[in-house]
């Protein structure tokens, strides 16, 4: 029942995984360039908006009803017909380093840089 | 004998997922679980692990799928056990490969639980939503699985410690 190695071994393993990945989400946030917000349903991207400029949307697909607002340069779930509610808990996103989720509604909402966008189309 | 045996064992279940259920119903009522998806402390899994080196897999296992699919029902629907169950049973079968291969305590075996708890519902999430902008909760959840599994690790291994268990 004493600590062993393999414990110590599997806990920094799991640690660097956090760090790589904390590191690798930051720079995704780290963007430059006119931001732009996604929002997708079930994979499909059903519309693109810039962030700069503030707008509601309305998103309805398969009878569930999603509310987006745009606002000072953030973006916020602010109405959604799910049963859990957690994406409208998600708050305020402004980059990419954060996104909001809404599983039951199949809802996703991020925002991507033009510029790295380019960059995957080149790729 | 084995009836009594076979009367002995679902008595057991029945008590572990009851256990297990209450809870996750505390855990549904704790204000941490919010915010991000998939985040939550995983509070039940402490009575699977205690079931696991405490009465073995097949019994653990069977709390752990009764446990998910009776607390989806009550509260949040068949799309919320779909979600759970994938990180119950990726976490449970990696906690058996590693209990098994006898190199690591039971607080190891915990931690990969809990971070392979929130890996599996990170994944049933990107594949439900058909998109990787899930992963953006990566860092927070293996953190957080690290923590609760290390937790529920060290407090499983003073109840088994301490406990009388003579279910076998």
């Amino acid at each position: 029942m004493k600590i062993t190695k393999a414990d110590i071994g599997l806990f920094i393993i799991f640690f660097i995984m956090s760090l790589i990945s904390f590191v690798y989400v930051y720079n995704m946030g780290k963007s430059t360039g006119e931001q732009t917000v996604i929002v997708s349903h079930d994979g499909e991207v059903v519309g693109k908006y810039p962030i700069s400029i503030d707008r509601q949307i309305n998103v309805d697909k398969n009878g569930h009803t999603n509310k987006i607002n745009i606002k000072d340069g953030n973006v916020q779930m602010t109405f959604s017909t799910c049963q859990n509610q957690d994406c409208i808990r998600q708050g305020k996103i402004h980059d990419g380093s954060k996104s909001i989720i809404c599983l039951p509604n199949k809802i996703v909402v991020e925002v991507k840089s033009e510029e790295s966008q380019f960059d995957s189309v080149a790729k | 004998m084995r009836t009594e045996n076979i009367g002995k064992k679902v008595a057991l279940s029945g008590i572990l997922i009851s256990l297990a259920m209450i809870f996750s119903y505390i855990e549904s009522l704790l204000p941490l679980s919010i915010s991000i998806p998939g985040v939550k402390l995983g509070v039940a899994n402490i009575v699977i692990v205690i079931a696991m080196y405490t009465v073995g897999n097949k019994i653990a296992f069977t709390v752990n799928v009764m446990r998910v699919i009776a607390v989806g029902l009550l509260f949040s629907g068949a799309f919320g056990i779909l979600y759970s169950m994938s990180g119950c049973v990726l976490s449970f079968v990696i906690m058996a490969i590693l209990k098994r291969s006898d190199k690591f305590s039971i607080v190891g075996v915990s931690m990969a639980g809990g971070v392979l708890h929130n890996i599996g519902q990170l994944l049933m999430a990107a594949f439900l939503v058909s998109s990787t902008a899930v992963f953006a909760y990566l860092p927070v959840l293996l953190l957080s699985g690290i923590a609760t599994g290390l937790a529920i690790g060290f407090l499983s291994r003073e109840v088994v410690r301490r406990g009388k268990f003579d279910f076998k």
